[in-house]
């Protein structure tokens, strides 16, 4: 019994691959709207410190569809979109960020947090480049 | 993929009460089958865990987040659910539709009879039948009331401390006195032994589970199973043939359309004429290590 439903968890995913919810890695921002069925926003600021190219993209299916893009080089930077669901866990003292609508951020060590509402998506951005580079993320995210 | 309510930490848990009693139910049919448990005590346990233990794993809490589902969970059952069918329909739309119709299902067997009981009337008891109800242990204060029906009908309400004896026109008018005492030794039997309390407590759980067809089966297995437990306690150091007897004659007047009523009285009768339930079939140990492993391997399973 205990074999089929394992033989259940591993075999579906063969036959049917969008059964599972991810995470499913892409190797091209190409691939992100087919698999998650919106385009993905990217921001066109990006120091050179963060490295030329993503070192990881990954998608979600459930239980909202989700696309995360991440860069690390001397600086770290991660972009996760999300469409629909509650607004992504933020503490008390968040903020909003100035001049930048539907915006909320907070410190939690050396990293930066922001949490940005975009038409039906959730954005959250996580980084350690400098507190002023949040506001030119956020103004410069654009569809790919 | 499955819609996000799927992950619902409300809708999740109710979905895995069915995934888990669905395996549980398998595993435990399973079993029983193959030690061909009889009726009795070890099986009125099996059913009663059956009803019980898949609300306590799926309330294991931690286990619906993706990160649970995708790297430790022996099966996500997430996976099955999306299994694409036909014309844009996947698995889940299938549990949803057989859900609905569980619901409807209760409604219509369960909540509805209880709206249309039938007229019941405390004048014109035989003086006998009211001595007789009275005389059993516990019912001192009962209340026999009759119904006009012409049907053989003999069934107890009420709760404890205002029991209730209903008897139709009916089985007065078709039951010999000895048949009668037989049948009303076998409703008093119902309130003994804390058969009353543990009977309504798994129809609370059971109502909680309106959408579960396996707690749905499983509890009518539970009062076939009670009902058994009391015709034995009814024919205790008597002939069961008087009974059995009672039994057939129900049997031939129920309609032949009612097949559950007929095929529970016809069970009945098998275990009568075979002697009797066995309470020491399976032992009581070996039940709680098998729902001990069952405890701890079905949280493993979202």
């Amino acid at each position: 019994m205990l074999l089929g439903l394992r033989l259940l968890h591993v075999g579906v995913p063969l036959f049917f691959p969008d059964t599972r919810p991810g995470p499913f890695t892409l190797t091209s921002l190409d691939d992100v709207r087919r698999r998650v069925g919106f385009a993905p926003l990217v921001p066109a600021y990006r120091p050179a410190a963060l490295g030329d190219r993503p070192s990881s993209l990954t998608v979600w299916l459930s239980p909202q569809p989700t696309f995360v893009i991440v860069w690390r080089g001397e600086n770290y930077l991660s972009v996760t979109q999300r469409r629909g669901g509650a607004m992504p866990v933020h503490p008390p003292t968040s903020q909003p960020l100035p001049d930048v609508t539907d915006s909320t951020w907070w410190r939690d060590g050396p990293r930066y947090h922001l949490v940005l509402k975009r038409d039906e998506f959730w954005i959250e951005v996580e980084t350690d480049l400098p507190s002023r580079d949040l506001k030119r993320i956020a103004d410069t995210l654009t569809a790919y | 993929m499955i819609p996000a309510y799927w992950y619902s930490p409300l809708f999740s848990f109710l979905w895995q009460v069915v995934l888990h009693s669905s395996i549980m139910g398998v595993i435990f049919y399973a079993w029983a089958h193959r030690v061909r448990l009889p009726s009795g005590r070890p099986k009125r346990l099996l059913l009663t865990l059956l009803l019980v233990l898949p609300l306590l794993t799926a309330a294991v809490p931690g286990r619906t987040g993706l990160e649970f589902r995708e790297r430790l969970a022996w099966l996500d059952s997430g996976r099955v659910l999306a299994v694409p069918l036909l014309a844009g329909a996947r698995l889940y739309h299938v549990v949803l539709v057989v859900a609905v119709m569980m619901v409807a299902l209760t409604a219509w067997q369960e909540i509805l009879p209880a709206l249309r009981r039938p007229k019941t009337s405390i004048a014109d008891v035989p003086e006998r039948l009211a001595r007789l109800a009275l005389s059993l242990p516990g019912w001192d204060r009962c209340r026999v009331v009759l119904t006009p029906s012409e049907d053989i009908l003999v069934a107890t309400g009420g709760r404890p401390g205002h029991s209730r004896l209903i008897v139709s026109q009916g089985a007065l008018g078709r039951l010999t006195e000895d048949e009668l005492a037989t049948v009303v030794r076998h409703e008093h039997a119902h309130w003994q032994a804390g058969r009353w309390i543990r009977s309504h407590a798994l129809f609370v759980v059971r109502l909680l589970q309106c959408y579960n067809p396996v707690a749905l089966w499983s509890f009518r297995e539970y009062c076939l199973e009670v009902e058994i437990e009391c015709d034995a306690e009814a024919v205790s150091g008597r002939d069961p043939r008087l009974l059995t007897r009672t039994l057939l004659r129900i049997y031939e007047s129920t309609d032949r359309r009612d097949v559950a009523a007929r095929s529970a009285l016809r069970k009945r009768v098998d275990v009568l004429l075979d002697g009797g339930r066995r309470d020491e079939a399976l032992p009581v140990p070996t039940i709680a290590v098998a729902s001990s492993v069952l405890l701890v391997i079905l949280p493993w399973v979202v």
